[in-house]
């Protein structure tokens, strides 16, 4: 197990880096609030790496993450992590955009039946929606759409209607479909982790700058102490996530339980970045203007989305119990 | 980023197995799986070394599986630091112990090897094939977490330390041939100036060793008093008052690796859980459930964090995650054991043979207390590699 970047994926990192600072400041995140297609001109820059959906898991995660750490609107996720490798699977060449309708009305994150399909991501501003039913697969194009509000207005979701009838599914092998709904999973926690550690970096930098009682408030050990397992819990994530890739990757017996450990991992660090990170800013973390707020509801609504951390440990201990 | 090794470090692993396959005895794999199991209250005090230890120790040092980064002639191989990483790794997954006297190997020896003049170290093989048995002394009643303040004191005259003071926690005591003690050699010059290493024959006169009996009766540790106990000046180690620097001295090629067997035990704990659940019916329970799979979680990531901290060359400060991380977590496991016997958690008298979670849960206070308590690692992280400011 080498964790090692190879050169093109240190490449890859440090690319997806300065794409996303560059041309995603956080003040397009709050123009994309009002208006979503003050995030266009940005989705441009990222049509030509939606490819990374079909390669290894790993080179998307690292993309991800990247994406994760500046809060990216767009149908960029919906298109690379959840389309993509569905329409491989299914055998069709992918239109430019698209995204997959999973869960019904349970909301569960698994293939369902169901004429109603819910939380499927940015469903308004894709060409083609695959409807994931039991056994197969329904190729169509864009469907009415009722937006969902949610915490997080950087990732839109819709409820749809799926005419069940007008269309034939398509065969689809369910472990070939099991196989893209958990690696679209890691991919979303590739991209948590990302938030998470952005949080975690404000907040330390927040830490060494505010001075209260004379001395940076990051002096103080009860304030270091709860950075301290911030930064073990997104640490831990981030190899959670990778090991889990590298396993898609490798087709590693392990995948299965890995994929779970990955979503649970990223959700709770996420989680804990969130509200320690907001406890720790005080007063000024309360604020709409500053940008943390942001940040938390990026990182509960990834947490609850395709399956929150007890989902995850519901179906991990059938893993390892059943 | 690939999940496989490369095929001559498989190939390593490969000679190892075959290795242990052949010559791991029986007692280890017995030891390595029921650590801490062992009844100790009020009776006899379990054997720190038995013979099986020892022989099997001095095997894998004639076969250059010791220490597999040493070269042969100190019980390795030359191997690299990747397969140190297997090494660590194929002896966690058999629950094989390659030692029980952690201190000759990991500390002495290379101690010895680093700072020690050529006579000095020529003592370092015997350390690491356990032929001569140390134990250290570091911490003291009042020289805890401040290690550094420590007063055992040590007086030079001509040449002789008479050395004078207490040691506490000291493992191995009651065995040991030679103690590398911490002492104070100039009280005037600030605290971690003023330190100074002696070696310790046990068997000098001044020197009363009291087994300390623990949380969970047993006495693995000791007291140890020094009264007017003379050192030959040419047993200290190091020069004088620059002893401090000495307590970093642990296998600087294997830092990359000392939380694997704390991690494999995490794991291992997991699949017990999952067996004590169903073998009292508890696998139905939906909360049970979850929380046994959010321990296999930790664990799980835990273990990859490890992989990823040792790709990136990750030493002394980041290890502190590794620290805190398992040792807290065993302590969180062994309590949900104790908890999963329902009425029973605090039964004591178990079947012989059954792993005692409360023992477990008990003993595995040491693990966020010594080597640095959880609160320390929390410390060292928020400064070290978070780079926060010292507090006041």
């Amino acid at each position: 197990m080498d964790f090692a970047l190879t050169d093109d994926q240190q490449l890859l990192s440090d690319t997806a880096r300065s794409l996303f600072t560059n041309e995603y400041p956080l003040s397009v995140v709050r123009a994309h609030a009002d208006d979503p297609s003050a995030a266009d001109p940005l989705w441009k820059h990222l049509t030509e790496w939606v490819a990374l959906g079909d390669g290894p898991l790993v080179d998307l995660c690292l993309f991800l993450e990247e994406a994760g750490a500046v809060l990216a609107p767009g149908p960029f996720f919906a298109t690379a992590a959840l389309y993509r490798p569905v329409v491989a699977a299914l055998g069709r060449e992918p239109a430019a955009t698209g995204t997959v309708a999973v869960a019904g009305e349970s909301g569960e994150w698994v293939a369902s039946a169901d004429r109603v399909r819910r939380f499927v991501v940015e469903a308004d501003a894709v060409e083609e929606v695959v409807v994931v039913v039991p056994g197969g697969a329904i190729i169509t194009g864009p469907l009415p759409a009722r937006p969902v509000e949610t915490l997080d207005s950087t990732r839109r979701l819709f409820e749809l209607d799926v005419p069940m009838g007008e269309h034939a599914a398509l065969p689809l092998d369910p472990d070939a479909l099991t196989g893209c709904l958990e690696r679209a999973t890691v991919a979303l926690s590739a991209e948590l982790v990302g938030t998470a550690r952005r949080i975690l970096d404000m907040t330390v930098e927040y830490a060494k700058e505010r001075v209260q009682f004379d001395r940076p408030i990051g002096s103080f050990q009860a304030v270091q102490h709860k950075l301290a397992d911030m930064a073990l819990d997104v640490e831990r994530a981030t190899a959670a996530v990778y090991y889990a890739a590298m396993a898609f990757d490798a087709g590693d017996a392990d995948r299965h339980r890995a994929a779970h450990v990955a979503k649970a991992a990223a959700g709770r660090a996420a989680r804990r970045a969130a509200k320690d990170g907001i406890q720790i800013h005080g007063g000024i973390g309360y604020t709409w203007e500053h940008d943390l707020h942001l940040f938390m509801r990026r990182a509960y609504a990834s947490e609850f989305l395709m399956g929150s951390s007890d989902w995850h440990h519901e179906r991990l201990a059938g893993l390892l119990f059943d | 980023m690939k999940l496989a090794w490369s095929a001559e470090d498989e190939a390593f692993r490969a000679e190892l197995a075959a290795f242990l396959d052949q010559h791991a005895p029986p007692e280890a794999v017995e030891y390595g799986r029921h650590l801490a199991d062992e009844s100790s209250d009020g009776g006899a005090p379990p054997e720190l070394l038995p013979d099986w230890a020892r022989v099997w120790q001095a095997t894998l040092f004639d076969h250059g599986w010791m220490v597999p980064g040493y070269p042969p002639e100190l019980g390795g191989r030359n191997a690299t630091p990747t397969q140190t990483l297997i090494y660590l790794s194929e002896l966690a997954a058999r629950d094989v112990p390659r030692s029980l006297h952690f201190p000759g190997y990991a500390i002495v020896g290379p101690s010895l090897l680093e700072f020690g003049n050529e006579e000095q170290r020529g003592l370092a093989p015997a350390a690491i094939r356990g032929d001569a048995v140390w134990c250290i002394g570091m911490s003291e009643p009042n020289a805890g977490s401040d290690l550094a303040g420590l007063q055992t004191r040590a007086v030079q005259d001509g040449d002789t330390f008479v050395v004078n003071g207490q040691k506490v926690w000291t493992s191995y005591a009651m065995i040991a041939d030679r103690c590398m003690c911490y002492v104070r050699t100039d009280p005037d010059a600030p605290k971690h100036k003023g330190i100074s290493v002696l070696m310790i024959e046990m068997d000098t006169p001044g020197i009363e060793v009291r087994p300390l009996r623990h949380i969970t009766g047993a006495a693995e540790f000791a007291e140890v008093f020094f009264t007017d106990v003379a050192v030959p000046a040419a047993h200290l180690l190091g020069d004088v008052n620059d002893g401090w620097r000495i307590t970093t001295g642990s296998l600087a090629h294997e830092r990359g690796g000392l939380w694997v067997p704390g991690v494999a035990r995490c794991r291992h704990t997991v699949d017990e859980l999952v067996g004590v659940a169903k073998a009292r019916g508890l696998d139905a329970d939906p909360g049970i459930r979850r929380e046994i799979a959010a321990l296999y979680e930790e664990a799980a990531s835990l273990w990859a964090l490890g992989h990823k901290g040792f790709a990136a060359g990750a030493g002394g400060a980041e290890h502190s995650y590794m620290k805190l991380a398992y040792s807290e977590l065993l302590k969180h496991q062994f309590e949900v054991g104790m908890t999963l016997h329902g009425p029973d958690g605090a039964v004591t008298s178990g079947e012989p043979g059954d792993p005692v979670w409360w023992r477990r849960f008990f003993a595995s206070f040491a693990g966020t207390i010594a080597g640095g308590t959880s609160e320390i690692q929390r410390n060292i992280i928020a400064q070290r590699v978070l780079g926060l400011p010292r507090g006041a």
